[in-house]
Formats: C-alpha cells, sequence, structure tokens
C-alpha cells in the first residue's frame, strides 16, 4: 500500500515536471520539480537536518553528520567555481555571478543567524528539515512553517528600518573577487579541513557503527543514508540547481506568500526599500500561480512524504500543545531571521558558501552561537524548573 | 562602332555600379540564418544586451559577449549614458574595432539591444552595428544551440570620437519643438493608455513621473506595432513606411522619438533611422524627465491627476 501511494506520487510528479517542460520558463518550472523532489528525496533518505548534526556533535560529539555538511559545502564549491568560470571568466571585473546567493555582511545578518539557530533549537530544525519532516507526518513541523510565515512578516515589517540605518552601507563580500576562483578554492578547503580535523580530534571514540545493509534496494530506500552520501547528494544537486534554474533555497515562496498576505492585511509599508534588489532567498512578490520556488518546495514535501512512506518512517503522532508551542515560536524567530539574513540554513548558509560569499560563513557562525546558546538556555531552565 | 562599344561599356559599368548605390545605406538587420553561418568570422563580434539578469549566463548565442545596460551603458551615478572613456574602454575588453561587424541582441524584442545600438551610433559606430533581426526570442524559436560559456576575446585598442549630439534630443531641444522654436515631428512610442494619460506608467515600472499625459503636439505609435508578434522581427520596410506614413510621419521632417525611460523609443529610433532612413532624434529623458519638469506644457486627455482628485 506505501508503496503504491509512493508510486503515485513519483508518477504525478514525472507527469508534472514531463507536460510543463518547454522553452524559457516553462523549462525551469519542470526542472524545479525535479530539483524539489530529489532534494526531498534525498533531505529524507539522509535526514540532512542542520539541527540533528549541529546537536549530534553538542551532545554526544558525533562528527558524522557535520562532516557530511563540510563535504557538501567542500563538493559543492568546487561545483559553483566550475560554472562561474564558464559564466565570468574574470572573477576581479567588478560584477557579481547571477542570481547566487550573495549577501550583505553586516551586523543584521550576525542578528539573523542568531535568531535562525535559537529558532532551530526551539523548534527543533529549520525550515528545510521541517518542510521534510511535514512528509514525516511531525507534529511540530506545521506549527513551525506557521510561525515562520508569521515570522517572515515581522521580518518585512523590521526590514526598511534596518536596511536604511545598517544594510545599506554594508559590503558585499565575494571571495572570489579578490582571491580569484583558485584562492578561494585553496582557502575554502582549508577552513573545511580544519574545521573537519577538529571534529575528528574531539569526537566521541565509542560511537555506535551505522547498521550495515547489504542489498542495494534495502540501502536506497529503507536504511537512513550516511550523512556523507546525503552530502555529496546534496553538493551535485546545489550545482545542477544553480547552473539551470536558481541555488537551492526553500524560502522565496514562503517568503512571497507571507509578504503577500501580509500587504493584504495592510501591515507592510508599500515599498521595503533594496529587498528585492538584493541577492538572496527572499523572492519579490509575484502574482504567478506556480513560481520555479513554490513548485519545488512542494514537490520536496511530496517527495520526502513518499520516501518516508516507503521506508516505513511516515509516523504521523498526535498533537500537544509543546508542539504547537515549540513550533509557533521557533518558527517566528527562523522567519524572522531567514528575512532578514536573506535566505536559511539552505539559500545563505549552504549556497551561500558554495557560492563563495562570505555572507555565507558569518551566517553560519551566527547560527552555531545562536543554538549553542539557546540550547543551554533551554537546558538550564529545565533543570532548574 | 567602337563609340558605340564604348558607350554600351560604360553603360553596363553604370549599372554595375547601381545596386551598390542602392546598398549605400547597409542592411542594419542579420537574419538567425546569416549569424548561424557566420558565428566563428573573426570579423564578426555577438553582443547580448538583455534586460533579464542572468539570462546570458545560463546560455547565450556561441561566442556572444555580454553588456550589463544598466551598468556598462550608463553613469550609474549621474543620468547619463556612458562617458565615450567608459564606452571605449567597453569595446575595448570587448575586442571591437572600427571595422568589426557587431551583432547586437537581446530579450524582449531587442530593446535593450536597440538602446546598445544606439549608443554604439552616438559614438560614431553606425554602419557596423546591426541588430539581430528577432533577437533571443526567434533564436530561441527556431532550436538553434545556446552555450554558457564565455569565449575570451582579444582586447582592441579602438579610439571613439565624441558623442554625435545630433543622434540625441535634450529636454531643451523637445521644448523647443513645443515652444515652435524649431520644426520636428515628436513621437511618443508608449501605449495608448500611457499616451493618453489614463495610466502614469504601465503596471511594475519602478520609474515614475508625477504628471500623466505626453508632450504637446506629439504623434502616437506604439512601438509594438513595428514587430511581427510571432518571432519579434521587425516588419518589412514597405510595412514600416506605411505604418508611419498612416501616422504622419514620412521622412519629411526632422524626427525626436520618447518613450518612459528612452530604451523602447530606441527601438522605434532604430527602425526610423536605420530601416527606414529618417532624421530621428532618441530622447532618452523621455517621459521621466518631461513629466516630472517644472512649468513645461503637458498634454493629459484622461485627466489623471497624481494622488488622486
Amino acid at each position: 500500500m506505501a508503496v503504491a501511494i509512493a508510486t503515485a506520487i513519483a508518477v504525478s510528479l514525472g507527469t508534472a515536471a514531463f507536460s510543463l517542460y518547454g522553452s524559457g520558463e516553462g523549462a525551469k518550472l519542470s526542472l524545479s520539480i525535479v530539483f524539489g523532489a530529489a532534494f526531498g528525496f534525498v533531505l529524507q533518505r539522509s535526514r540532512f537536518c542542520f539541527f540533528c548534526m549541529f546537536r549530534g556533535w553538542l551532545d554526544e560529539r558525533d562528527p558524522r553528520g557535520l562532516l557530511g555538511l563540510l563535504l557538501a559545502l567542500g563538493v559543492g564549491m568546487a561545483g559553483y567555481a566550475l560554472i562561474y568560470g564558464a559564466w565570468l571568466p574574470d572573477s576581479s571585473s567588478g560584477r557579481l555571478p547571477p542570481g547566487a546567493f550573495i549577501g550583505p555582511v553586516s551586523l543584521v545578518l550576525i542578528a539573523a543567524g542568531l535568531a535562525f539557530g535559537a529558532g532551530m533549537a526551539i523548534s527543533g530544525s529549520c525550515v528545510s528539515a521541517h518542510l521534510y519532516r511535514l512528509g514525516e507526518g511531525s507534529p511540530t513541523a506545521p506549527f513551525a512553517l506557521i510561525g515562520t510565515a508569521i515570522g517572515m512578516a515581522l521580518g518585512f515589517l523590521t526590514w526598511n528600518a534596518l536596511y536604511t540605518s545598517v544594510v545599506v552601507t554594508a559590503p558585499v563580500v565575494w571571495l572570489p573577487a579578490t582571491l580569484g576562483y583558485s584562492g578561494t578554492l585553496v582557502i575554502g578547503f582549508a577552513v573545511l579541513a580544519i574545521l573537519a580535523a577538529a571534529l575528528l580530534r574531539w569526537k566521541n571514540p565509542r560511537l555506535p557503527d551505522q547498521p550495515k545493509s547489504d542489498s542495494v534496494l534495502h540501502s536506497i530506500f529503507t536504511a537512513r543514508w550516511p550523512a556523507w552520501v546525503g552530502g555529496l547528494a546534496i553538493a551535485g544537486l546545489g550545482t545542477v540547481a544553480y547552473l539551470r534554474v536558481a541555488p537551492l533555497g526553500v524560502t522565496a515562496e514562503l517568503g512571497a506568500r507571507s509578504r503577500q498576505a501580509a500587504d493584504a492585511l495592510g501591515v507592510l509599508p508599500t515599498r521595503l526599500e533594496g529587498l528585492d534588489t538584493l541577492r538572496g532567498c527572499v523572492s519579490a512578490v509575484s502574482d504567478a500561480l506556480f513560481t520555479p520556488n513554490g513548485l519545488f518546495v512542494i514537490a520536496l514535501v511530496l517527495a520526502s512524504f513518499a520516501a518516508a512512506l516507503v521506508a516505513g518512517q511516515f509516523k504521523p503522532s498526535p498533537i500537544r500543545s509543546s508542539h504547537v508551542a515549540k513550533g509557533l515560536a521557533g518558527g517566528v524567530l527562523l522567519g524572522w531571521g531567514a528575512v532578514t539574513g536573506l535566505g536559511c540554513t539552505v539559500g545563505t548558509l549552504l549556497s551561500g558558501i558554495m557560492a563563495g560569499a562570505l555572507s555565507g560563513w558569518v551566517f553560519g557562525a551566527a547560527v552555531f552561537i545562536g543554538i549553542v546558546v539557546t540550547l543551554r538556555g533551554i537546558r538550564r531552565s529545565a533543570r532548574s524548573a | 562602332m567602337i563609340k558605340q562599344t564604348i558607350w554600351a561599356g560604360a553603360l553596363a559599368f553604370a549599372i554595375a555600379l547601381l545596386p551598390a548605390a542602392a546598398s549605400a545605406r547597409e542592411n542594419p538587420l542579420v537574419t538567425t540564418d546569416w549569424l548561424e553561418k557566420n558565428l566563428t568570422n573573426a570579423k564578426v563580434r555577438v553582443v547580448e544586451v538583455s534586460v533579464e539578469p542572468g539570462q546570458f549566463e545560463r546560455g547565450h548565442i556561441p561566442g556572444a559577449q555580454n553588456i550589463v545596460w544598466h551598468t556598462d551603458l550608463v553613469d550609474t551615478v549621474k543620468r547619463d549614458i556612458a562617458s565615450q572613456e567608459k564606452f571605449q574602454a567597453l569595446l575595448r575588453k570587448l575586442g571591437i574595432d572600427k571595422d568589426t561587424t557587431v551583432v547586437l541582441y537581446g530579450d524582449n524584442n531587442n530593446w535593450f539591444a536597440a538602446w546598445g545600438a544606439w549608443i554604439f551610433s552616438v559614438y560614431g559606430l553606425n554602419d557596423n552595428v546591426k541588430l539581430l533581426d528577432g533577437g533571443r526570442k526567434k533564436w530561441e524559436l527556431e532550436k538553434r544551440a545556446f552555450d554558457n560559456r564565455v569565449d575570451a576575446v582579444k582586447p582592441s585598442s579602438i579610439t571613439l570620437t565624441a558623442a554625435d549630439t545630433k543622434l540625441r534630443a535634450r529636454l531643451g531641444d523637445v521644448l523647443d519643438v513645443v515652444n515652435k522654436k524649431s520644426n520636428a515631428t515628436i513621437v511618443d512610442i508608449r501605449s495608448p493608455e500611457e499616451f493618453s494619460g489614463k495610466i502614469f506608467a504601465p503596471p511594475g515600472s519602478q520609474e515614475l513621473s508625477v504628471r500623466a499625459g505626453h508632450v504637446p503636439g506629439a504623434l502616437n505609435v506604439a512601438w509594438g506595432r513595428a514587430v511581427n508578434p510571432a518571432d519579434g522581427t521587425f516588419k518589412s520596410a514597405d510595412e514600416l513606411k506605411k505604418l508611419y506614413a498612416d501616422a504622419g510621419i514620412d521622412g519629411s521632417k526632422p524626427l525626436i522619438v520618447y518613450c518612459r525611460i528612452g530604451e523602447r523609443s530606441s527601438h522605434t529610433w532604430f527602425l526610423l533611422s536605420k530601416i527606414l532612413g529618417y532624421d530621428v532624434r532618441n530622447y532618452d529623458g523621455s517621459w521621466t524627465e518631461y513629466g516630472n519638469s517644472v512649468g513645461v506644457p503637458v498634454t493629459n486627455l484622461a485627466g489623471t491627476v497624481w494622488g488622486g482628485k
């Protein structure tokens, strides 16, 4: 039964992609379904959850998740550099590569990262993980996503003040512009290697082994993929998605819809200064029923649902008030951080670092600090209660 | 007999010269077929000028170079076209020499490619600069190949002459016509809704004017009427001639064309001056300058009031 439903989902996604395919915008919409479905499948199969990776390391000194992330960043950086070399042979021309998530680096970005990290710790994951967990029947995910939409509206409300006071003069640093492509890769790989060495140096020596599986089908569809396999798949997907449509990102559509809703309620200023000209995972409002990012997100959730069904990991559980509270509260922080940071852990952190953006590294560091501080706070208050 | 032979010879020679004289104004358009056959011609430089960012990088005509209209072709601080030095540096980087045949193309019916062609002409590069008829749209419709690699080109050492003011109208020139101090026909190429003042600008336009309407005395021929909607190519010279003659424009008087920000009007400038050979100036300040100027006469047929009635 589960396999039948999953097959039906896969067939309908395939049919939608096939029928949309055409020249120009049609190809983008079609490919967005394909990339979204592949991303959702990979996220679910490898449980590629940024928060779980950080928590696995903080709590158990388990480096495997974060090593998978570092691998994704390294391979993705190489993939982006290959594309850049063709598109913009001279990286020092003063131009930025089109569509890449290269944002301004400022205190606002740091605040966004801290808020986003706190939101991850409170709600239990980031936006992309809530999306794939929606497909697994998580009781928190729907409320976290509602909270995210509310938080995004708050982000738009505070945007003009933050933009004119801080963001407008903040530098947009694209590392290849000063270091060149090879220099960016050498330094990037070195930083990733140092981080990996640190993770391995202080890892827990007595970690349980991942269960071994001899069957290929079982390894692909049932067993959890090792994080490094997920990392490799995401790096490849990030590269081809940037080549054909746009960098990986999951907040553009959510942001546009929440902006539309807030606008309809009349609470937004009529003009959001500079927001639509900045490069990031917060897209302009469009009237189109289907946008590339909208289809990407829908396909992500459906593919994750199908993957979870087959693996026996679709387990809806009863909703308790704590799910609602944690989801909404964490979600608001995630949403505010995603708008003011111009993206989330996928858009700004992952796609940004792959793109050679300093903003990706700064956002990543701020998210990490946000998680550590918030987790400590939560646990201290739990102990004292 | 000998005399006759000489006469006949002279006549044949004159006839042989005729086509050359007729094509003294070279065809300003190239076809997609011609371009595909000349992609490896070292004397041809193909340049994309598109509105949508990222379009060139994800796929362009093989061997094409890129011009970004909002940074390369303008002064980014004051409102003006790129200075002689800036444009010269750009052409040198793109390896364009005086004898290079430059083929410009772009998205949106070649709007910005035509704007580029106008700037090339302003800086004296007139005869060798051509538009790919139908632009990106036709190339794509005909399923011709795109490439996403950018070829390295050998820089040129071209030296440009100063801007030719005869191709560009300024606010004062337009006012002189309005005040009957000079004789020219002003052509407004915006939509009839903008011309009549029903709307200030098409939906989604960032650049606005705080008055609706048009320059008094201007004739309205929307730019799109000159284009075959199916593939974005220009209509034939005869059709164009008739289209404008029906609107009262026959080339007997100097022309000034304008739109909202000066780029769609370059499209009309291109066809009137290069295809029909009329004397045309592009008013690139256009309605965003004229309609925002204090104290200038305006015709507002619809009576739309800025800020509401």
